[in-house]
């Protein structure tokens, strides 16, 4: 019963948002939906919530058409984070939930659950504006999930939170996920995506560079790590002089180096043996989604892209 | 189902939060005070003008008059005072008394003792002459009701000189009958300038502020609100909940409510105004007295007050919402309605020319611009209360309306759905038309 994106395209005046987006979410589990700002991201999510209606392709749930569930299958958290600033917290989490059909009193329950849940039920009859910044996002998680949707997006759901709060969160994600949710979150921070997420997307410029599993999509490129430590520290000289080796980071602890696809990671075990240094250290692994990113996309860019400043999103 | 409730799930949240604003309070309370002001005004008037006491004094120099000028004065300016009435008032504006010295007189209303001092001598040809000394001004009200008091006096005495005894000269002074009527012989009921064809007037033109009001006030309220929810970004999530169609109508509804609900306020104090009245102008001018309610006030001319003023603010609501939707900032919101106020405006200008008399409010280009739906509302109650309106032309002009608000909510519809989720610049006249006009 999955999430199905079928080759959607979408053109906002000049700008091609989306250009045959393809994947598909596995239901039951956490999606990371992973690209630079502009990508289209935010553009795929409002075409399967129906906010914007796709020039072709089609968005599936279950094999209809996500347009045709009933609203309340549906959990959106917005990038922009959005709150009535002076209305309490409470009586705005009951507003939601009354939108999507739960009664007052039902809503008003769930509320104080998940605010007590989230350790803010003290803030319930505080007006939002009167919240911390992580407070505030919080709420909007729990507006988010009030209604207990089948299918949760979120936009950058950790960006602005501590530590703790980023852990609240995760831990509420994995209990969503355990009680047979499907969550796609879109985010910037890959080492979240590739401890939580069980599927990934990468999207680039309206397009799919790669989507699957997360260790598949992490073995994608062929390419191995390997983390070396020999008593020979500091000198990196006889690791850059391997054939197929580059170095990607020279640490104070240990050195990583990427081995190419097809090389044998071992020739690096057998090169400082044959040096006669002490080897302290030495683990064959495969890439960080970070890697991945950088190496099929580019670097991560901070700035906004066209796209966004023309207000069509990302 | 879902469409109404969540309709209503909007409204509801717009209606408890807009009622407990402290503007919305203070505004309410003011207007119900102005309520109760206008209600009493001609109450408070009359109190007003019976607490000043005049004091004028008349030194008589001529001899061989045929009547007491005193007495006579006395009774001329108290009675202009009321308005034609000719029965005594308990409480006389002027007092008009006799001075034997006129010097001592003048002093005495440079001491503020009597307001004015008339002296009546008589020329070498015999007319009777009169010299007002006051320090009030002399175009002033009492000294032109003296002027007019001394004309019928000079008047009367001349006469009595030519043999006509002042019981005789009662008849001669009456004034002529003299009616006003259409020229069109079709056309009966009161004409233009009458007192009641003033008084109903004023009340049209009153219900008709009314309703420029409510329009104005409130469907800027609603644009506020829309833009509000779009930079708080707020519209995002509720957009995942509501069709845009079921917020733009519940906001309507909402902002609707608590215009209605100020209007009921006005509209109870009016009524316990009306109950009061007679009772409040009892005690404070006597039980004798009583002063007269605004005229024309009908059950038939409230109800179409009541129908125009709710379909009137539904046809620009709508409107108002979907402008609202095509900004992103509060600072952006006059420049997006005004359009609107605009042509709000101009119809409610045109209302008040006609009601006042500046524009022929029977001409034929009036009765075509009351049918017209952005203007019927101000237009229609002046023609009402003029009497230039049939049962047929109300009728088509409600239906008209009714039909254009429906039109009004699909356009609204439509801009307000593109318009929510744009951000950044506000979009040219063409590019409203395309978001109008492309399917999704």
């Amino acid at each position: 019963m999955p999430l199905v994106i079928d080759a959607l395209t979408k053109r906002f005046g000049t700008v091609q948002a989306l250009d045959g987006v393809s994947f598909t979410v596995p239901d039951r589990g956490i999606c990371g939906f992973l690209g630079a700002n502009g990508a289209g991201k935010t553009t795929t999510m409002r075409v399967v919530l129906g906010f914007l209606r796709q020039d072709s392709g089609r968005a599936t749930w279950n094999d209809r058409e996500t347009g045709l569930w009933p609203r309340r299958t549906w959990g959106y958290m917005p990038e922009e984070r959005g709150l009535y600033l002076r209305m309490p917290v409470v009586d705005q989490l009951v507003f939601y939930g009354s939108l999507y059909g739960m009664s007052r009193r039902e809503a008003r329950r769930a509320a104080l659950d998940w605010l007590a849940r989230f350790r803010i039920a003290e803030h319930a009859d505080r007006t939002a504006e009167s919240l911390s910044k992580g407070n505030q996002q919080k709420v909007q998680f729990i507006a988010t999930v009030l209604h207990d949707p089948e299918v949760i997006l979120m936009d950058e759901p950790f960006v602005g939170l501590d530590p703790i709060n980023v852990a609240l969160l995760r831990d509420a994600f994995l209990e969503l996920r355990d009680r047979g949710k499907t969550l796609v979150l879109s985010t910037h921070q890959l080492d979240q995506a590739e401890e939580l997420c069980d599927s990934v997307v990468i999207i680039d410029h309206g397009r799919i560079v790669t989507a699957g599993p997360t260790r598949d999509v992490k073995r994608s490129t062929g390419h191995q790590v390997v983390r070396v430590e020999t008593s020979a520290d500091g000198d990196l000289a006889w690791l850059r002089s391997l054939p197929h080796v580059t170095v990607t980071r020279p640490g104070r602890d240990y050195t990583e180096v990427r081995v190419d696809a097809g090389a044998d990671p071992q020739a690096v075990l057998r090169a400082a043996i044959a040096r006669g240094d002490d080897i302290l250290r030495f683990e064959v692994a495969d890439p960080s989604l970070e890697d991945v990113f950088v190496e099929r996309v580019g670097e991560l860019e901070i700035e906004e892209r066209v796209l966004a400043a023309t207000g069509a999103g990302s | 189902m879902t469409v109404i409730a969540n309709a209503l799930a909007v409204a509801r949240r717009e209606y408890m939060i807009r009622l407990r604003t402290r503007s919305y309070l203070v505004g309410t309370l003011v207007l119900v005070v102005a309520v109760m002001v206008i209600a009493f005004a001609p109450v408070i008037v009359k109190a007003i003008d019976r607490s000043s006491q005049q004091r004028i004094a008349v030194h008589v120099a001529a001899t061989g008059l045929a009547m007491d000028p005193v007495t006579t004065l006395g009774v001329l300016m108290n009675a202009s005072t009321d308005t034609g009435a000719t029965t005594p008032v308990s409480k006389p504006g002027f007092i008009v008394s006799a001075v034997p010295d006129l010097m001592a007189a003048r002093q005495a209303v440079g001491a503020g003792t009597f307001a004015a001092v008339l002296e009546i001598d008589r020329a070498s040809n015999g007319d009777l002459g009169f010299t007002l000394y006051t320090t009030d001004p002399a175009t002033g009200r009492t000294a032109g009701l003296i002027r007019q008091a001394t004309t019928t006096i000079a008047v009367s005495d001349r006469l009595a000189r030519l043999g006509i005894q002042p019981a005789a000269q009662a008849g001669l002074l009456v004034p002529a009958a003299f009616g006003v009527a259409w020229p069109d012989p079709t056309q009966t009921g009161m004409t233009h300038g009458t007192t009641e064809a003033i008084g109903r007037d004023l009340l049209s033109f009153g219900m008709t502020v009314l309703i420029f009001m409510m329009i104005i006030l409130y469907g800027t309220w609603i644009a506020m609100s829309v833009v509000e929810e779009k930079s708080s970004r707020v519209m995002e999530v509720i957009l995942n909940a509501a069709t845009p169609f079921q917020l733009l109508t519940g906001k309507v509804l909402g902002v609707g409510a608590v215009a209605l609900t100020q209007y009921g306020a006005l509209l109870a104090a009016g009524v316990l105004a009306l109950f009061l009245h007679g009772a409040v102008a009892g005690v404070v001018l006597g039980p004798d007295d009583s002063a007269g309610l605004p005229e024309g006030l009908t059950i038939p001319l409230l109800l179409l007050f009541g129908i125009y003023g709710v379909l009137g603010f539904l046809v620009y609501a709508t409107l108002y919402a979907a402008a609202g939707s095509l900004v992103s900032r509060q600072e952006d919101v006059n420049a997006a309605v005004m359009p609107l106020t605009l042509i709000s405006t101009a119809g409610y200008l045109i209302a008040v020319y006609a009601s006042i008399g500046l524009l022929d409010i029977r001409s034929g280009w009036v009765a075509v611009l009351s049918q017209i739906p952005f203007v019927s509302p101000f237009m229609m109650l002046g023609r009402v209360t003029s009497g230039q309106v049939t049962v047929p032309e109300v009728l088509l002009s409600i239906a008209i309306l009714v039909a254009s608000i429906v039109g009004a909510l699909w356009l609204a519809a439509r801009i307000y759905r593109a318009g929510v989720l744009l951000y950044g610049q506000r979009p040219s006249v063409g590019a409203i038309f395309h978001l109008v006009r492309s399917p999704s």
